[in-house]
C-alpha cells in the first residue's frame, strides 16, 4: 500500500515538464532510462564517486548507508520507496504511473523517440486521432476532453485499478495555452467527480509576462482554468514561466534560456517536493499529511515552489557551504523570498504567511534547526497571520502560506477585463457549446469565483478572517488561500557537477500586471565527496 | 738471644752457676732445666718498671757512693762512667749502659742485703726457684702457691700484680651475688629464642611472657637484659603458632592461597632465623672469658650483651611479623595483602625491604589472578579471596550483574580505577565467551601479551611493579575493549539495531507506521480484553509487506512483535498496543528488560501521538479543498449559508488549531527529541572505548528522550492535559465525521432535487424542501455549539498546557513552547484576556 500517485501530463507544456520530472525521479531512484535498477542503485553501498551528474541522488544515497552517521530529515533510513510513482510491470522493469495526454502528437512523439521511449507504458499515451492540437483555445481543448472522456478515463481507471491504495492525482499543464488549459480543466472537473476522496494536486505553469505573448488569449485560458483550479483542485502548485525565465537569465546567467533549462528547473522543484513521500521518515509521508498543514483553510490552496540553489548542469559552480540557519534566514529576506514588488508597498507589508514548510535535504545538524527558528523569530523576518496560531514546520521543505499571491490572481483578472472590455478574441470561444449562442456566463462566473478568491485571501491578512463572509451575501467562493511552498534544501554542492548555488532574488516587475510574489527558495548543500 | 753466640753464652754461664757445687750427676740433670728457665727469663719481655735514665742511675750510684762516705769511689766511678761514655762510638762499644750499670748496681745492692748468699760464693746469684710446673693455666692457684715475696726478680717489679688481685676480688664478688652463669644463661635464651623452655628461663603462663624465677639471684641489668631478649621467643612463638595453624587448616576456606603464601614466606623468613640461631648456639659453647683473663680466648664466645646485639635486627623482623600475624589473623586474600601494604609504608629501609620481600610473595597468587583474568577470564580463585566475585546469572544479566568487585577483597595498592578496569577487562572476556560466542579475544590478550613483553609471564608481575601491572591490564582492556566493541558492532551489528529501534519503536519508518495505523486502528478501537495479539501480529505482517521494511533483513524484522502492556478494566487496544523488540543475547545486555520498558512507553505515546494526527488529517480530507461539501448550498436560503459557512469556518480554524498544536509537537519530538538525542548518541556510540561507554550512552539516549517526550516523572500534570488535548482532537474528529456525514448526505439530496427522485424518505426529507432546510439549520445550529464547546473546552486546556510549560525545569521544553508559540499568537491572546 504505497499510496500511489498518478502523474498525468496535459498538453505540450505538462509532457515537457513531466518528461523532466521523471528524469529526475529515474536519477533519484537508480532507474535507468529503460526503468531497469542501475546497477549502483542495487548495490548495498554504491561507489558514490562513479554516479552520473545526479547530485541529490548521490546524497540521498550516502545518507542511505547503513553506517552513515548522517542524520538526515526527510532521507530517513527506511531507503526510498519507489513503488509511490513507478510500478514494476515484470520482475524488472520500473513504470511510471503516468499518464501522458496531448491533442496533437509532436511533443509526445518526441518523447517516444527519445532515450526515454521505454520508460513509459505505451497505453498510457494518449493522443487525439486527428493530432490537430486545441490551437490555444481552452474552449477548444475542453470541447475535445469532453469527447475523448471515456478514453482517457480508462487509462486513469486503468491505473487506479492498479493501486493498492490510491493516494491521489497530480496533473501538469500549463494554463495559458488551449490543450494542457482546456483538457486539463475538463480532467479536472472529471477526477473531482469520479475520484472525490482522493486528493488531485496540480503543478500548473503560468505564462510568461516578459514576452509579447505568442497566444493572445492568454486571459481567457487563464481565467476559465483558474476557476477549475481553485474549484476542482486540493493542491495548485504555482510554477511561474516569468519567474523561471528571469531566474534563467539572472542567476543562471543563460542569455537565451531554453525550455529544457527552465524545465529542468521545473523538474527539480517537483521532485523535491515530492522527496517527503519517496523517502519516509517520521512525518510527511503523504502527500495529504504533507498539504493538511499547509492549507488549514480549503479555498486557499495555491501553493508557490522555489528551490534554491537553482542549478543547471555546465554552469560555473559556486560552492558554498552554508548551515540550517544560513538557509532559514536567506530564504525569509525579502528579497529572497521573492515576493514579487507588483504589490505596492502597502499591501506587500499586508502580506501574511499562513504556513510555511521547510524541506532541507542533506547533512543536518538538527540543533540547527532550533536556533534557526529562534532566530527567524528574533528578527521577526515572517509576518503570519493573526487569526490562528501558525508557524514554520520544519521537515526539511520549507512551504510558506502567503497571503500576497492574491495579486497574481488580481492580474489576471485585470487583463482578462482589458481583453473582455473590448470583447476581443471571443469568436473563437463561441464556435464550442460551452460558449455556444453568445452565452459568456462561464467567463463572469470564472471572474466571480476568483474574484471571491482574491477578497478571501485578502481577508486571511486581517485578524478578523474568522467572522469574514459571514455578512456578505454571497459568501459560496469567498475563501483564500495563500499558499507559499518554499522548498529548502540544504546540500553541499559537489564541485565537479558543476552546479551552481542561486537563488531567486527581488525582481522588480512592477510593470508586469500578473505575477504575484514568486516564493520558492531551495537550497542545496552539496555534500562534498572526496 | 737468637745468635749461637749469646746462646753460647748462657749456657756456659749457666753451667758455671749451676756446677761447681753439686754432683756432677746432677749438673747433668739440673742444667738443662735451668737453661731453659734462663732462656725463658731472656726471652719474656718483663722489663723494670724503671724508665731506661742513663744519668739518673750514674747520679743515684754516685749518691749512694758518697752517701756511704766513699767519695774517692764516686769520683773514680765517675771518672770511669766518663771514659765509659767516651767509648761509646768506637769499636767494642758497649750499647747497653743502661742495662748494664743497672745490673752492676742490682748486684751490689743484692750483696749488701744478703751477705749470706755471698757467702755461698755462687756470683751472688739468687737462687733459682726451681719449681717444675709454673702453671698458667691457674694462674690464680699459682700466685698463691708462690711465695708473695719469693725474690723473684721480675714479678716483684710489676705492678700489675695489684690489678689483678683487685679483678680477681671483683670476680669473686660476682660469683657471689649470681647463681647462674652468664653462659648457662645466654644458653637458656637461644632455647628460649626457638620456643623452647630453658633451664632458667621459662614460659610464664600467668603473664604470658618468659621470664627468670624471681628466686634465682641475678643482678638487676642481667635480669633486664634477659627479658628483653626473651620477648624475642614470645614473638617467635606467635608466629610459629600462626604458621602451624595455618599450614595445619590449609585448604580451608578461611586460609585460602594468599594466606599459604603469606605462610610460606614467614615460614621462610623463620628459616633464616633458625640458621642465626645455629650460629649463635655454636658461639655459645665458647667460654665467657674472666674480666681478668688475658689473651689466647677465642672472640666468638656470646655473652648475654654480644646476644642482644645479634639479636637486634631479627628482633625487629620478628616484631613485623607478629604484627602482621596479628593483623592479619582474620583477613584473607586480597584483604590480607591490602592490609600487609598497609604496613609496608615505613621510612626504614630494613623493614621497607623485608616488607617488600614478604609482599612479593604474598601477593604473587593475587597478581596471577589478576593475570589469568584479565588475559584468560579465567577466575582462579576457589577460596574466593580475588577482588572479583562471579555470580552465576543469566546470560542477558552477565555483564551487570555477573561480576562484582569486592571491595573488602580489594588491596589498597591497586586504585578503584585500575580495579574497574580489570574486572571491565575479564568481564568483557567473559562476555564475549558467554553471550557473544567469539573466540577473537584470545588473539587480542595475546596481542596485548606480547606488547606488555615479559610482565605477562605467570607469576611476572610481582609486588611494587604496580606500574607493570597497571601496564598490562591497560594493554589488555584496550584491546579487549577494542574487540568487543568490534564483534558489538560488526558481528551483532549493535548500531543496526538500534537504527531498528528508532525505525519501529520510535516510529521512524514512516509508511510502516503510516500501514500500521491503518490496518491496526480499526482493532484497536475494540477494549483491550477482546483484543487477540495475534490477528496483531498477523497486521504487524502485512503493514511490514506493504511498507519498505519488506527490504529490511529479515533478522530485524523476525525481532519486532506485537505486545499488549498490561490493562485495566476500560481500557481500548490504542491504551495498550505496543510493539516490542527483541534484542537477543548479547544485545539484551543493553536492551534490558527495563530499557525495553522504556522503549514501549515511548512507543505508546509516540503511537498515540500519530493516532491523533491521523485523526486530524481524516478531518481535513472530509473538507479538502475539492470536497463536494465545499459547494454546498448555492442556491440555498441565505440563513442556512451563513449558518454553514460559520460551521464550516469555525471547524476549519479550530481544526488549525489543533493541527498546528499536533504538527509542532510532531516537529518538536522529532527535531528537538529524536534526531538530537539520536545524533548524540551516536556521537557517543563512535567515541565508546568499552561496553560500559556503549551502555552509559544509550541510558543517556533512552532518558533523554523519555525526559523531553513528557514521559518523565516531573511532567506528569502536563502529560495529563497534553492526553485530554488528545481526547478533544479525537473528540473533534468523531464530532466532525457525523457533521460532515449529514452535510454531505443533505448535499446530495439537495443536489439530486433536479433529477426528481429521492432515494428513501430520509429523515431529512420528510417535510419536503422547506422542513429540510429548517432541519439543515437545526442541525448546524447544533454542530456549531458542540463545536464551540469543543473549542472552549481545548482553548483551555491548551492554555494550561502553554501556561505550564514554561515552569517545567528541563530546557527542552522552552523549545516545545517556542514552536507552539512561533508567531506569538498565544502570548498576545493571554494578556487580552
Amino acid at each position: 500500500m504505497p499510496r500511489e500517485i498518478i502523474t498525468i501530463q496535459v498538453g505540450q507544456c505538462g509532457n515537457q515538464i513531466g518528461m523532466e520530472f521523471w528524469k529526475q525521479l529515474c536519477l533519484e531512484h537508480g532507474i535507468g532510462k529503460d526503468g531497469l535498477l542501475e546497477d549502483f542503485a542495487t548495490q548495498a553501498r554504491p561507489p558514490i564517486p562513479s554516479f552520473p551528474a545526479s547530485l541529490r541522488f548521490s546524497v540521498i544515497l550516502h545518507n542511505c548507508r547503513p553506517d552513515s552517521d548522517l542524520v538526515d530529515q526527510f532521507v530517513q533510513k527506511g531507503g526510498d520507496r519507489k513503488d509511490v510513482f513507478f510500478y514494476q510491470a515484470d520482475d524488472q522493469h520500473y513504470i511510471p504511473r503516468a499518464l501522458l495526454m496531448d491533442l496533437e502528437p509532436r511533443v509526445i512523439n518526441g518523447i517516444q523517440n527519445s532515450e526515454y521511449r521505454n520508460l513509459y507504458n505505451h497505453e498510457n499515451i494518449f493522443v487525439s486521432d486527428h493530432g490537430g492540437g486545441a490551437g490555444n483555445n481552452w474552449a477548444s481543448g475542453y470541447h475535445q476532453g469532453e469527447q475523448v472522456v471515456d478514453d482517457i478515463m480508462d487509462m486513469v481507471d486503468r491505473e487506479a485499478d492498479g493501486s493498492d491504495s490510491l493516494e491521489g492525482f497530480v496533473l501538469c499543464h500549463s494554463i495559458a495555452g488551449g490543450t494542457g488549459s482546456g483538457m486539463g480543466s475538463y480532467l479536472l472537473e472529471t477526477l473531482n467527480d469520479r475520484y472525490s476522496k482522493k486528493l488531485v494536486q496540480t503543478y500548473s505553469v503560468f505564462p510568461n509576462q516578459m514576452e509579447t505573448s505568442d497566444v493572445v488569449v492568454q486571459p481567457y485560458n487563464s481565467l476559465l482554468t483558474l476557476k477549475r483550479l481553485t474549484l476542482n483542485a486540493d493542491c495548485v502548485v504555482v510554477l511561474d514561466n516569468t519567474a523561471l525565465n528571469r531566474i534563467a537569465v539572472e542567476r543562471l546567467h543563460l542569455t537565451n534560456p531554453t525550455f529544457a533549462q527552465t524545465n529542468s528547473l521545473v523538474s527539480t522543484v517537483m521532485s523535491a517536493s515530492t522527496t517527503t513521500l519517496r523517502y519516509p521518515g517520521y512525518m510527511n509521508n503523504d502527500l495529504v499529511g504533507l498539504l493538511a498543514s499547509l492549507i488549514p483553510t480549503p479555498r486557499c490552496h495555491f501553493l508557490m515552489t522555489g528551490y534554491t540553489p537553482l542549478t543547471v548542469e555546465r554552469q560555473v559552480n559556486m560552492i558554498r557551504k552554508t548551515t540550517v540557519l544560513d538557509v532559514m534566514r536567506r530564504l525569509l529576506q525579502t528579497k529572497n523570498i521573492m515576493v514579487s514588488s507588483y504589490a505596492r508597498t502597502k499591501e506587500a507589508s499586508q502580506a501574511k504567511y499562513i504556513s510555511i514548510l521547510n524541506i532541507i535535504q542533506g547533512d543536518v545538524d538538527p540543533t540547527q534547526v532550533h536556533e534557526s527558528l529562534q532566530r527567524i523569530r528574533e528578527r521577526k523576518l515572517v509576518n503570519f497571520i493573526e487569526w490562528g496560531p501558525a508557524s514554520i514546520q520544519v521537515s526539511g521543505l520549507m512551504l510558506a502560506n502567503h497571503t500576497s499571491i492574491r495579486h497574481l490572481f488580481s492580474k489576471c483578472l485585470g487583463q482578462y477585463e482589458k481583453l473582455r472590455k473590448k470583447q476581443a478574441f471571443l469568436d473563437n470561444y463561441r464556435k464550442f457549446p460551452m460558449f455556444a449562442d453568445n452565452d459568456l456566463s462561464e467567463f463572469d462566473e470564472s471572474r466571480e469565483i476568483i474574484e471571491s478568491l482574491v477578497d478571501e485571501y485578502k481577508a486571511c491578512e486581517s485578524p478578523d478572517y474568522i467572522k469574514w463572509g459571514m455578512e456578505e451575501r454571497l459568501i459560496i467562493h469567498q475563501q483564500g488561500f495563500i499558499c507559499s511552498d518554499i522548498e529548502t534544501m540544504d546540500k553541499r554542492v559537489r564541485k565537479k557537477h558543476h552546479l551552481h548555488l542561486t537563488e531567486y532574488c527581488n525582481h522588480d516587475i512592477r510593470y508586469e500586471p500578473f505575477l504575484c510574489r514568486v516564493l520558492v527558495f531551495s537550497v542545496i548543500f552539496f555534500r562534498h565527496h572526496v | 738471644m737468637d745468635d749461637p753466640k749469646t746462646r753460647d753464652l748462657v749456657k756456659e754461664l749457666v753451667l758455671r752457676l749451676v756446677s761447681p757445687v753439686d754432683s756432677p750427676s746432677s749438673v747433668a740433670e739440673e742444667a738443662p732445666r735451668a737453661l731453659g728457665f734462663a732462656h725463658r727469663l731472656l726471652s719474656s719481655r718483663m722489663a723494670p718498671s724503671l724508665a731506661p735514665d742513663e744519668l739518673a742511675i750514674v747520679e743515684s750510684i754516685k749518691r749512694h757512693l758518697a752517701a756511704s762516705g766513699r767519695s774517692s769511689d764516686a769520683l773514680a766511678f765517675a771518672d770511669l762512667h766518663t771514659e765509659l761514655s767516651a767509648r761509646s762510638s768506637g769499636p767494642g762499644a758497649i750499647r747497653n749502659r743502661w742495662a748494664l750499670l743497672y745490673l752492676l748496681k742490682s748486684l751490689s745492692d743484692a750483696r749488701r742485703r744478703e751477705p749470706l748468699l755471698h757467702s755461698t760464693g755462687t756470683a751472688g746469684l739468687p737462687a733459682l726457684p726451681l719449681d717444675p710446673q709454673p702453671s698458667h693455666q691457674r694462674p690464680l692457684a699459682a700466685k698463691k702457691i708462690l711465695p708473695p715475696s719469693g725474690g723473684v726478680l721480675l714479678v716483684s717489679k710489676d705492678p700489675e700484680n695489684i690489678r689483678e688481685i683487685s679483678l680477681q676480688k671483683y670476680a669473686d664478688l660476682v660469683m657471689d651475688e649470681t647463681e647462674v652463669s652468664e653462659s648457662a644463661l645466654v644458653r637458656d635464651i637461644l632455647f628460649v629464642c626457638q620456643g623452647i623452655n630453658g633451664r632458667y628461663v621459662r614460659f610464664d603462663k600467668a603473664s604470658d611472657c618468659y621470664d627468670l624465677p624471681e628466686s634465682l639471684k641475678l643482678p638487676r641489668s642481667m635480669r633486664t637484659m634477659v627479658r628483653k631478649l626473651c620477648e624475642l621467643g614470645w614473638l617467635f612463638q606467635k608466629v610459629r603458632c600462626y604458621i602451624t595453624e595455618s599450614t595445619s587448616c590449609f585448604p580451608a576456606e578461611e586460609v585460602g592461597t594468599v594466606g599459604q603464601a603469606f605462610c610460606s614466606a614467614l615460614q621462610d623468613e623463620l628459616s633464616d632465623y633458625y640458621k642465626l640461631l645455629a650460629v649463635l648456639e655454636s658461639h655459645s659453647s665458647n667460654p665467657i672469658p674472666t674480666p681478668g683473663s688475658v689473651s689466647g680466648v677465642p672472640g666468638n664466645y656470646l655473652t648475654l650483651r654480644r646476644l642482644a646485639v645479634w639479636l637486634a635486627e631479627p628482633m625487629v623482623k620478628m616484631r613485623l611479623m607478629a604484627v602482621l600475624v596479628d593483623g592479619c589473623r582474620a583477613l584473607r586474600g586480597g584483604a590480607m595483602a591490602g592490609a600487609i601494604h598497609g604496613r609496608a609504608q615505613h621510612g626504614d629501609p630494613l623493614v621497607q625491604e623485608f616488607m617488600g620481600r614478604l609482599l612479593r610473595r604474598v601477593c604473587s597468587p593475587l597478581f596471577e589472578m589478576v593475570r589469568s583474568w584479565v588475559l584468560e577470564g579465567e577466575l582462579e580463585d576457589t577460596f574466593a579471596e580475588f577482588f572479583i566475585q562471579s555470580q552465576t546469572v543469566k546470560a542477558e544479566s552477565l555483564w551487570q550483574e555477573g561480576y562484582q568487585i569486592q571491595s573488602a577483597m580489594l588491596p589498597s595498592f591497586i586504585s578503584p580505577a585500575l580495579a574497574q578496569r580489570i574486572l571491565r577487562t575479564g568481564k568483557s572476556i567473559n562476555f564475549l565467551r558467554v553471550c557473544c560466542e567469539d573466540n577473537g579475544w584470545a588473539d587480542a590478550a595475546a596481542k596485548a601479551a606480547a606488547d606488555v613483553g615479559t610482565t605477562t609471564r605467570r607469576g611476572g608481575i610481582v609486588y611494587g611493579e604496580t606500574h607493570a601491572l597497571e601496564g598490562l591490564v591497560i594493554e589488555a582492556a584496550k584491546r579487549i575493549d577494542r574487540h568487543l566493541l568490534d564483534v558489538i558492532h560488526r558481528q551483532y551489528r549493535f548500531k543496526d539495531h538500534c537504527l531498528a529501534i528508532k525505525r519501529y519503536l520510535l516510529l521512524g519508518q514512516g509508511d510502516f507506521v503510516q500501514y500500521l495505523m491503518d490496518v491496526v486502528g480499526p482493532e484497536l478501537s475494540e477494549p483491550a480484553n477482546t483484543i487477540s495479539s495475534f490477528q496483531l501480529a498477523g497486521l504487524l505482517e502485512t503493514a511490514i509487506r506493504a511498507s519498505n521494511s519488506q527490504y529490511d533483513d529479515r533478522d530485524i524484522l523476525d525481532r519486532l512483535k506485537v505486545k499488549m502492556m498490561d490493562h485495566g478494566d476500560g481500557d481500548r487496544g490504542w491504551d495498550v498496543f505496543s510493539l516490542e523488540y527483541d534484542a537477543r543475547v548479547p544485545l539484551d545486555t543493553v536492551f534490558t528488560a527495563s530499557v525495553m520498558k522504556k522503549y514501549l512507553k515511548i512507543f505508546n505515546f509516540l503511537w498515540k501521538l500519530k493516532r491523533v494526527e491521523h485523526a486530524l488529517i481524516g478531518v481535513w480530507k472530509m473538507m479538502k479543498p475539492n470536497s463536494i461539501i465545499s459547494c454546498i448550498f448555492t442556491k440555498e436560503g441565505v440563513a442556512v449559508k451563513t449558518q454553514f459557512v460559520s460551521v464550516l469556518r469555525r471547524c476549519q480554524v479550530l481544526w488549525n488549531e489543533m493541527n498546528h498544536f499536533v504538527t509542532n509537537f510532531q516537529y518538536y519530538i522529532m527535531f528537538e527529541v529524536l534526531e538530537v538525542s539520536w545524533s548524540q548518541f551516536s556521537e557517543e556510540m563512535n567515541a565508546a572505548k568499552d561496553l560500559d561507554d556503549l551502555l552509559a550512552a544509550h541510558e543517556k539516549y533512552l532518558n533523554s528522550i523519555v525526559e523531553k517526550s513528557l514521559l518523565g516523572e516531573r511532567s506528569q500534570g502536563l502529560i495529563r492535559i497534553l492526553f485530554v488535548l488528545f481526547d478533544l482532537i479525537l473528540r473533534l474528529r468523531s464530532h466532525a465525521e457525523r457533521c460532515f456525514e449529514h452535510i454531505f448526505e443533505l448535499q446530495v439530496r439537495g443536489g439530486s432535487k433536479s433529477r426528481t427522485k429521492m432515494m428513501g424518505a430520509g429523515p431529512w426529507f420528510v417535510g419536503g424542501r422547506k422542513a429540510m432546510m429548517q432541519l439543515a439549520g437545526e442541525f448546524l445550529g447544533r454542530m456549531g455549539e458542540d463545536l464551540d464547546k469543543i473549542a472552549k473546552e481545548y482553548s483551555a486546556s491548551l492554555d494550561d498546557f502553554i501556561s505550564q510549560l514554561p515552569i517545567q525545569h528541563h530546557v527542552d521544553l522552552k523549545f516545545l513552547l517556542f514552536r507552539l508559540d512561533f508567531t506569538e499568537y498565544y502570548s498576545r491572546l493571554v494578556p487580552s484576556k
